[in-house]
Order: structure tokens, then sequence, then C-alpha cells
């Protein structure tokens, strides 16, 4: 269908791209892999131990188990939120829907800006700054509007005649729902899970401002944290920022398809 | 960029109109049996309550603290609309509304237009290898704004590759740390904006384009069109939809920007990267005056549901 000529000029053009883009990555990885702590990249002594190194002096591992348990408990406590949520206006209908379901969508539309200044006060009210409760509190109420939204799509292109067979055999909605919707949403639930993991992982602003307290602050603050140190070894900070970023690569990975598909059709979507 | 959660809020409403329509639609063709409004309320609960803590009423006491004077300690004095009426005066948030636009230009419009131009080029069927293209460009989307901030601070260093090059050749006289430069440290950023959000556009075009029934090309080559023409009346309109839902995303990004700016420059130096978001930011925390703070964060609210709302119009308009 095309020539030679477009050919090569199409995987020429696709690779310059793709080099440009990989450079600063691939430039940050050979940093940290070099012995240099001002960034001179040394290939031939290759320095594994700069990991371990920075893990250590960075004190990766307390921020990581507050990034696991964060992410962890707003991806399970998120999904099912939402899992409820677009049930109730998919599939149930609610009082109130007119209402209800533009104060829901406007959420989309508003920028954290927007309120985390009284929501600062706020926690600060409550006692729950610099807590795991707060931030997970946090994360989870700004995930409501594309949760419910995202979960009402699917549930919707669930046939309603399925839950209608179920209800017959004398299901309510409570089991309608976990054998008959959540079976068929399954691929929906899957990127629902894949979006939020990496909008909590990736995180910044939020903690910043909610968890001053490094003893329960994500492990994007302990980057910055690191980046931040008077003199930085540039080998070990960019160990860290590899580190940082590793389980979300991985993931993104492993689940290419789905992420990809997943963060288009999560803008497209409707 | 996250942020990302960031950057994604704004991706999703442009679902909301067309979302609208198909409620209608399903609404007329039949009131199925299975709505139990009451049951559903039910079941909304525990989503709607955690909505109303964290977002419905911090807005609206964020609207209320605009207009006082508060410095997070002591009692509040009534400010009036004091906090809205010196906006463009104040210096800070002057420069910090110029970068805006500057970034916009960065962010929003350079990569919409390298993404268009790379995926025209690109999105010729039976291309061996696309999916690994599309996975490598794609990649910067993923990566931790935190982790990003810190790649272009390595490559924008005194000792970085920027400057090896320039030295290498043969025009070391103007190397620098360019994120400490007053003239250069906010073009620096926003190529490395330009980077950062230039795969979602590519992408996002390539899979649209791939959706254009290939009549539509066969129609205007009978014709006699040759690529740039089929380009303007075939892939260019068939791309308003991605490309409006882009634009909202990449502008918003702009708008908000602060991650990137905040590990990199915090704003400077001086003033000469400060964004929005740093300022409220500052405000809020650093050097309290919160009640600025809050007019800088409605004003942004409204200027995003502004932006979104125009963008989702226009595009709607058209296609009718």
């Amino acid at each position: 269908m095309i020539s030679r000529r477009e050919r090569v000029m199409t995987y020429t053009l696709l690779g310059i791209v793709s080099i440009a883009v990989l450079f600063p990555l691939v430039w940050v990885l050979f940093q940290a892999l070099s012995p240099s702590s001002v960034g001179s990249i040394d290939l031939a002594h290759v320095q594994w131990s700069n990991f371990i190194t920075a893990w250590q002096q960075a004190g990766f591992t307390q921020y990581l188990k507050s990034s696991l348990i964060i992410t962890g408990s707003v991806v399970i406590l998120g999904t099912l939120v939402a899992i409820l949520s677009g049930y109730a206006f998919g599939v149930l209908g609610v009082t109130g829907e007119k209402f209800l379901f533009p104060l829901v969508l406007i959420g989309l539309m508003l920028p954290m800006e927007a309120f985390i200044v009284p929501l600062y006060y706020d926690f600060l009210d409550y006692r729950i700054t610099d807590t795991y409760q707060g931030i997970i509190l946090a994360h989870l109420g700004m995930g409501v509007s594309f949760g419910a939204f995202w979960m009402r799509t699917a549930f919707r292109a669930v046939p309603s005649s399925l839950g209608e067979a179920a209800r017959i055999d004398g299901a309510g909605s409570w089991a309608q729902l976990w054998r008959v919707y959540l079976p068929l949403a399954r691929p929906a639930v899957l990127t629902l899970v894949l979006l939020s993991f990496l909008w909590t992982w990736n995180d910044y602003f939020l903690a910043l401002i909610l968890v001053s307290d490094p003893a329960h602050q994500p492990i994007t603050l302990g980057l910055g944290a690191f980046s931040g140190r008077y003199l930085v070894q540039v080998n070990l900070l960019s160990a860290a920022a590899i580190l940082v970023s590793l389980p979300i690569i991985v993931l993104s990975f492993i689940f290419q398809r789905q992420f990809i598909r997943g963060m288009l059709s999560g803008s497209v979507k409707g | 960029m996250n942020q990302t959660l960031t950057h994604d809020q704004e991706r999703r409403e442009t679902g909301h109109p067309a979302a609208g329509r198909g409620r209608k639609r399903r609404r007329k063709s039949g009131v199925g049996s299975g709505r139990r409004p009451w049951l559903g309320l039910l079941y909304l609960a525990p989503g709607l309550v955690l909505y109303a803590i964290v977002v419905i009423v911090p807005v609206g006491q964020g609207v209320w603290l605009s207009f006082f004077n508060w410095n997070g300690v002591t009692a509040a004095t009534w400010a009036g609309l004091s906090n809205y009426t010196g906006f463009l005066s104040d210096p800070q948030l002057r420069s910090a509304v110029e970068h805006t636009l500057y970034f916009i230009l960065f962010f929003s419009i350079l990569p919409i237009t390298l993404g268009l131009i790379s995926a025209a080029l690109s999105s010729y069927k039976g291309l061996r290898g696309a999916g690994i293209f599309r996975a490598v460009i794609f990649m910067p989307q993923v990566i931790t704004p935190a982790v990003i901030a810190v790649v272009w601070q390595q490559i924008y260093a005194p000792g970085g590759p920027v400057n090896d090059f320039l030295t290498l050749v043969g025009l070391g006289g103007i190397t620098r740390g360019w994120l400490g430069d007053f003239t250069w440290a906010l073009p620096a950023l926003g190529l490395a904006g330009t980077w950062a959000s230039f795969g979602l556009c590519m992408v996002m075009f390539v899979s649209s384009m791939q959706a254009i029934p290939p009549e539509l090309y066969e129609a205007v080559r009978v014709d006699g069109a040759g690529p740039v023409r089929e380009f303007f009346t075939v892939t260019l309109p068939s791309l308003r939809g991605p490309i409006s839902v882009v634009l909202a995303l990449t502008m918003i990004g702009a708008i908000r920007l602060f991650d990137l700016v905040w590990l990199t420059t915090k704003g400077g130096p001086g003033i000469s990267t400060i964004t929005p978001t740093v300022v409220l930011y500052e405000r809020a925390f650093a050097n309290p005056n919160v009640g600025s703070a809050a007019a800088i964060g409605v004003v942004m609210s409204l200027v995003s549901l502004v932006v979104v709302l125009v963008i989702v119009k226009v595009a709607e308009g058209r296609a009718q």
C-alpha cells in the first residue's frame, strides 16, 4: 500500500521521535549506573550498588511503606466506592439524580486548587494532617467523580435483561451487582485499578500539603527531599529517581494495552 | 502530569455531554424495572459522603475564605473583593499568569502540532513494530512527575548533556545552568513539558486516525488530492474530538503546573518561572495570606471550567 520511500521516511521519523523521548531517561539511567557523583557517565565501571546506597541514604524503606499503604488503601477502597456509586447511577437510579449526577460530574472539572486550601485547614481541625487516614481520605474523595462516572458507563453497557433474569431468579440488588454486573465489567475495573494506582502513586502536590511528617510521606516526597539536599550526589539521585518510577514502569509494561487504552478512553469516553 | 491525578481530572469531563445524550436515549427506550432510586441512594451514600467532605464543602469554604484576610492563625478580617481586585496588579500573580500563557504554548500548542504531524506520517497501515514505538513515545505519560523533574534537572545541569553537546559543537561560550538562568529557565521548563505531553497527543491522534474509514481517503484520492490536501480535508476534520480533548487536557495541565516547577526551580530564579499554583502554595502555607490563596484557587477553577466548556462547545458546534 505504501511505497518504500514512505516506509523508510516513517521509520526514520518514528526513530528520531523515540530517541528524543528516550534520551533523557536513558541518560539518567546511565548516570545512575556510573561511579561519578558529579554526573559524568562511565559505563566501563558500572556500579549497581548505587541503587542500594541511594535507597539507604534517601531512607526509602519508610517512604515505600507509606506509599504502599496509601496507594493500596486508595486503590482498594476507591474501586469499591466507584463500583457502588457506578451501580447506583448506572443501574438502580438515584433519588435526586437530576441534581446529584451533575454535582458529582462537576468534580471532574474542578482542579484541586479549588478546595486544597480549605481542605488543609479542615484536616487540621479534624486532626488528620500528617496521618495516613487523612491523605487516604483526600484521595478517595477526589476520586469519587471519576470512579462513579467510569463504572456507571461500564454498568450501562451490560444488557439490563441479564440483571432482570437474575432478579426473577430471586437475586437481590447486591447479588446482582456481584454475580451479574461486576463479572461483565471486569475490564473496566482493571483499567480503573491501574489508573487509580498511577494517580495515587504519582501524587506529589496533595501529599506535600497534607503530610509534613516524613514518617507518613509517600516516596515522591522522599525523592523531593533527597534531591533538595545541599550536596547532591548525582548518580545516587538518578538511581533514586529510577527506583521511584520503577513500579509504574513495570506495571505499564505488563498492562501496556490497558494503560494506553485506559488513558485514551478515560479521556475520550462518551 | 499528576499531576498526574492531576492531569486527569480534565481528561474526563469531555465525556459529559455525550454521556448526557446517551442517558436520555436510554431513558426513552425503557424505564427498566431494575431502577430502584431509594436503594440507589443507599449505594451512592459512601461516595457521596467522601465527595462532600473532601470536595463540595471545601469548595464552598474556599469561596467564603477568599473574601477574608487571614494569616491562618489570628482572627480573620473581612476583605470584600480585595483579594480579587488586586489580581493583575500584583506583580507575582501577573508574572504567574504570563508564564501560564507561555506554558500553554509549550504544553499544549506545540505538542499538538508535533503530534498531528508525526501521527499523520506514522499512521500508515501495515507498519511493523508500531506498537513498540507507541509504547516508547507514550512512556513519559506514566512516569511520576517528581521523577520527570529530577530527570530534567540533570539534563539542564551545568555539567549536563545539553552543555556537553554545546561544548562539543563549539558553543562552549553559551553553556550555563539552564534552570538557574533568568531568561532561559522558562523555555527550558517549557520544553520539558512538550516532551512530557507530546506522547499522549501523538498516541491519541494515531488511534483516532486508524478509526477513519478508508473510503473517505479513497473518495478524495479519486478527486486527485495529494497527501497534504488529504490531511486537511479528511484527517484533520475527523480528529476534532481528540484534538479538543487533548487541548483541554494539556491547557489545564499548563494552568495547574506545579510539580515540575516546584521541584526544579521553586518558581525562580527570582520569580522568573513562578506559576499560579506555586503562588497559591506559598500564600497558603509558607507565608500565609490564606484569603488570597483561596481567591487564586477560585479564579483557577473558574478559568479551568471556562476553558473546558468553551472547548467542548466549539468542538460540538463544529461537529454538527
